[in-house]
């Protein structure tokens, strides 16, 4: 059936309807496809409409009270356009250099520039006031704009700058690594530091502008607009008041150093380089981080100078100024490791925390192993008899020889308790702080020793080496040097864990990423305490070995006579009963030649701390290269920037209470041993009552296992 | 050939009366239209570092779900939907009415549901409801509408557009409007009453553009305001409704009589003309395939379409069918006609799709349901019940 009548009409309207408003389409497409074509292909070939990106404004970086760190300045810049500038770029040059007073030269060299985009706009001057600019703009030099931009400026200058880190000209392969975010071949992005890794928050996200320009790239008439997203503010975990104490100090006791007399060489030390870090124990925040030589960022923001290049690159006494030794320098652990060592071997049962020990200036190893099987103290010095508290104060080698012998010889995976121990203090791997370029250091094995052996043979096989994991490969490792290897920074939080009673963080430096306002900033990310693990000592002498720790500053009577801890001379006048410091020196032999004096290298000097000992709330690390003693050279700035401390932390805020184990105070709970016992020359002697006194198999006694208990035992 | 068991078909059969060529050629033009929509995006994604398969890839998607959908209403009669037309109007009163509450607000207008995975509109689906409902009611008529049957059938209109009217929904607005008009057209309304309603229609538009003035409130917002008159004056060089404008004329004329190839063309690779992929789609057909591979064919393509439909009106077993059909055609041609024009600068700027072509899962969608249910009801126009 079909529609007929009425609605058939009306439907063949509809019809006429529809071809009606087709012919209006069909004939303005035929005029515009056909009949102007070539007026709209000219159009298109011409078309000038240029999207703009709007930078964003980079975000500050701010100490943990708000301090700025670093900002952003607005200076006056000419720029120059290649492209525009054509014949006349001689009079533009005349020009400019009546105008801002920069050289003619420098000018051209910066417009030729060849690692600059070549289609982009060349800075020739910066740093003009207003009226300069003005003067620039009314002479309209063809492609010269004149204009204020801002710059990263860092009002700190060389504090904080290896922590900072700086922004510079963009490194080959970023702007392929980053393509569709924005950046231009100019852009100026974060080099080192925070700067570095933290480039995506602290730069924001660009703005688009669709403009119509003429001839000239003038701009008409804003078509659109995007907004740029301003960068967010990093909020750092460290206080610069404290940082400009650490940098300070550091630097006073690397030039105290070098006006002291090596007794290897009888040549002053070189002593040309260091690194300190300051770590709250309670939440792992890193509150001061130092590295010397340093260098002031502000330097590399518009490219160095040839002055500055040297300075920076070139100066054979301050080698790797840009480097931050704090995270990136590779040391040997030296006497520091000893509480390592000492753990360990207290967890392996070769050590009897109030066992005596006679020190008599060397460690032979057992049996028949031809040359080299003697080890010796430090200055070959005799130390007597002792127990590891006396061994840790006084630094005996040869106590911690034995301990690293002893472990060696014991059967199965026992024997590698101190890699194992180490490997728990977080040495060997990153400790996981929010900056790049982190050094992870190197704890040694047979795995280790054998990669090492086989991929550098023309250094390490030298002698008469073998690539097996032999007795002195331990040996030197109980005592923190050999193959082992670590940062300043993995140290202190090593000696922070074991100061909080056992929990290892993983370092902040950042403590919080925010939105950049100054009344209410929404936080965006924020960095609590990160604990990568935790350490059980409920099985190791805690306070034998806290005792010693505690001695290193000090001189005590113990059971043994005197004990004169290694640093007690830079503590000598601190009020160690007030706020008693524990520590840890270290004197560890450099490997080599410093180049630029042609000699061989002395020892790096450390120092690790821990205060207030009853109550650790700061672990303070000092490494200073080619330095001499760890208590001579080391200790003193240890010890001024826990002066510093106890000034400044008045003004900080407790932090948050996590819920650690609380360190034991340090108060022996063995009681005294009688003076009666003390020359019976017993090498395992386990006072009866104390906690530590199960009795421990020492390995290679004929009571193996059951020990005689009498004081006057087998002869030593 | 052996015809061992060739199916039995009755003359009732509503298979036999399928119309093939009508869905064959909406498949054929929404093809052109995926390969288009990558043409229109793939500059700015790769600039992105996005995938530039990412909006080829959902409209092909799209066409597949609208091609299922559009086999469903084909095959449901579509003289079911006219007995519940009371449930289905009430149906689209209430979720307009919903979505002005609940609804989320994309660009200004209130129209969608945020449903997990996909926004749902209810003004797209209310155009079935509304084509039913009216269709229902103007079909009592029996061809000669009286003042008050008039009367009623734009009241009917009236509630739902008003409630899109709120939801700041101006273009689905107006394409209810096209369905009123094309419908009250063929169920009968007198011509003088047509001719009295287009000037009152007048009126009201001139009332709204010139409603601060009169009524001391803007009823359109100046952006609003200024895509719909930029094209009354092309030589002004201000704002961004006449920038789009110049720039879609100069993306057709550039494609000339046999266009710049696949791919090639300068406007829609530096992404000079705005919302490409969507609303200014024919661009890139203009500029790349030109006057005689693209333009031309794509014309007639639609106007191809719009005949079958017609055709299928006259064909339509009753009124109610015939009145269904033309729903669907005057929304079509509305929405061809108002998004090529608009397009070429002989119509007023605003956001419609242009059908099977445009990015978008509703406008597809919709499009092809359109067309099942014009399929539904030629098939059955000697259906018995």
């Amino acid at each position: 059936m079909t529609q007929g009548g009425s609605t058939g009409v009306r439907l063949a309207f509809l019809g006429v309807v529809v071809v009606a408003l087709f012919s209006a389409l069909f004939a303005r497409i035929w005029y515009l496809q056909v009949l102007a074509t070539d007026e709209y292909q000219v159009q298109a070939a011409t078309n000038r409409v240029r999207l703009i990106s709007i930078p964003p404004i980079r975000g500050r970086i701010l100490d943990r009270n708000g301090v700025v760190l670093a900002d952003n300045e607005f200076v006056g810049v000419v720029t120059v356009d290649p492209t525009q500038v054509g014949a006349e770029r001689d009079r533009v040059l005349d020009e400019l250099e009546l105008l801002t007073g920069e050289s003619r030269d420098l000018m051209a060299a910066r417009l030729d520039d060849p690692a600059a985009d070549p289609f982009a706009p060349r800075t020739v001057a910066a740093g003009l006031d207003e009226n300069t600019l003005e003067l620039i703009a009314e002479r309209a030099l063809p492609g010269v704009k004149a204009s204020f931009e801002p710059r990263r400026v860092y009002p700190q200058k060389a504090f904080a700058a290896h922590v900072v880190g700086y922004v510079g000209a963009m490194p080959e392969g970023f702007l392929e690594a980053h393509r569709g975010q924005g950046y231009t071949l100019n852009d100026r992005v974060g080099r080192a530091g925070i700067e570095d890794l933290f480039e995506e928050e602290l730069r924001g996200r660009p703005g688009v502008r669709k403009v119509e320009v003429d001839r000239q790239n003038r701009v008409l008439r804003i078509l659109g607009e995007e907004p740029p997203q301003n960068g967010y503010d990093v909020v750092l975990t460290i206080d610069i008041e404290l940082q400009q104490a650490v940098e300070a100090y550091l630097a006073l006791g690397l030039r105290d150093a070098r006006q002291k007399i090596s007794p290897d060489s009888d040549l002053f030390f070189p002593a040309y380089a260091g690194a300190a870090v300051v770590e709250d124990v309670r939440n792992g925040q890193i509150l001061a981080m130092a590295s010397y030589p340093t260098f002031d960022p502000n330097w590399l923001v518009d490219g160095l100078s040839s002055d500055l290049y040297d300075l920076t690159f070139n100066d054979p006494f301050s080698p790797g100024r840009l480097n931050n030794r704090a995270i990136q320098g590779l040391y040997p652990a030296g006497s520091t490791f000893k509480l390592v060592t000492a753990i360990a071997g207290s967890r392996a049962g070769v050590i009897s925390p109030r066992g005596r020990y006679e020190d008599v200036g060397y460690f032979d190893v057992p049996g028949d192993c031809g040359t080299g099987c003697r080890f010796n103290n430090a200055g070959k010095a005799i130390m007597g008899p002792m127990d590891l508290s006396t061994a840790i104060s006084r630094s005996s080698d040869a106590y911690f020889y034995s301990t690293g012998y002893k472990i060696w010889a014991l059967p199965g995976e026992n024997q590698w308790a101190i890699q194992d121990t180490a490997r728990q203090f977080g040495f060997g791997s990153d400790t996981g702080i929010q900056l790049p370029f982190e050094k992870s250091g190197r704890v040694p094995d047979d795995e280790v020793k054998r990669v090492l052996f086989e991929s550098r043979p023309d250094v390490y096989l030298t002698e008469d080496n073998v690539v097996t994991w032999v007795p002195g490969d331990n040996i030197n490792l109980a005592i923190g040097q050999g193959f082992l290897t670590m940062t300043p920074l993995q140290l202190t939080n090593a000696y922070a864990t074991w100061a909080n009673g056992g929990t290892r963080f993983a370092p902040n430096i950042v403590d919080r990423v925010q939105t950049r306002e100054d009344a209410e900033p929404e936080i965006v990310t924020d960095f609590g305490p990160r604990i990568t693990d935790v350490l059980d000592f409920s099985d190791i002498p805690r306070d034998v070995i806290n005792e010693g720790l505690a001695g290193v500053t000090r001189v005590r009577r113990t059971a043994y006579g005197v004990a004169r801890g290694t640093a007690s001379g830079a503590f000598e006048l601190w009020d160690n009963a007030a706020y008693p410091i524990s520590g840890k020196t270290g004197t560890a032999q450099a490997e080599g030649i410093n180049k630029a004096l042609a000699r061989p290298k002395e020892d790096t000097a450390l120092f690790v701390g821990y205060g207030p000992t009853n109550d650790p709330r700061y672990a303070v690390t000092v490494i200073m290269e080619e330095a001499g003693f760890g208590g001579d050279a080391a200790a003193p700035v240890v010890r001024n920037i826990f002066d510093a401390l106890r000034r400044l932390e008045q003004n900080w805020a407790e932090p948050e209470d996590l819920p650690l184990e609380t360190p034991q105070p340090v108060t022996a709970t063995c009681p005294e041993i009688p003076r009666t016992l003390l020359h019976g020359g017993a090498e395992v002697f386990v006072p009866e009552g104390c906690p530590y006194g199960t009795p421990l198999p020492v390995i290679g006694t004929p009571s193996d296992g059951e020990p005689a208990p009498s004081p006057a035992g087998s002869g030593g | 050939m052996l015809h061992t068991s060739a199916p039995r078909r009755t003359l009732h059969s509503p298979l036999r009366y399928v119309d093939w060529t009508l869905p064959l050629v909406a498949v054929a033009v929404s093809v052109l239209g995926v390969f288009m929509n990558y043409s229109a995006t793939w500059r700015l994604l790769e600039f992105n570092g996005g995938d530039v398969l990412f909006f080829a890839r959902r409209q092909a998607i799209f066409v597949v779900i609208g091609v299922g959908v559009m086999v469903l209403t084909a095959l449901l009669d579509y003289r079911v939907l006219g007995e519940f037309h009371r449930q289905i109007y009430l149906g689209l009163l209430i979720s307009l009415a919903a979505v002005l509450v609940f609804g989320r607000e994309v660009q200004g207008a209130r129209a969608w549901f945020q449903l997990p995975g996909f926004q749902l509109q209810p003004a797209e689906l209310g155009k079935f409801a509304l084509i039913v409902a009216l269709a229902a009611y103007a079909s009592r008529s029996e061809g000669e509408m009286d003042l008050p049957a008039l009367f009623n059938s734009l009241m009917l209109a009236a509630v739902p557009m008003v409630l899109i009217f709120l939801e700041n929904d101006i273009g689905t607005m107006l394409i209810y409007a096209a369905i009123v008009m094309g419908m009250l057209l063929v169920a009968g309304a007198r011509v003088s009453h047509i001719v009295v309603l287009t000037i009152i229609g007048a009126l009201v538009v001139l009332l709204v553009f010139n409603s601060s003035r009169l009524v001391g409130r803007d009823l359109l917002g100046e952006r609003q305001q200024e895509r719909l008159t930029a094209f009354l004056d092309q030589s002004s060089n201000q704002g961004q409704a006449n920038y789009n404008l110049n720039q879609s004329q100069i993306a057709l004329g550039s494609g000339g009589l046999t266009g710049q190839g696949w791919l090639k063309g300068t406007q829609t690779n530096l992404n000079l003309v705005p919302e490409q992929e969507t609303d200014f789609i024919f661009t890139a057909v203009g500029e790349e395939l030109g006057f005689l591979f693209g333009s031309l064919p794509l014309l007639l393509a639609y106007l191809f379409l719009m005949s079958r439909m017609l055709a299928a009106a006259r064909l339509a077993g009753e009124l109610f069918g015939t009145l269904v059909v033309v729903g669907v055609l005057s929304m079509f041609l509305f929405q061809t006609f108002e998004n090529l024009g608009m397009t070429m600068g002989i119509m007023p700027i605003t956001g419609i799709p242009l059908p099977f072509m445009s990015h978008g899962g509703s406008s597809i969608i919709t499009a092809f349901a359109a067309v099942g249910l014009v399929v539904n009801v030629r098939s059955r126009r000697f259906a018995r019940d």
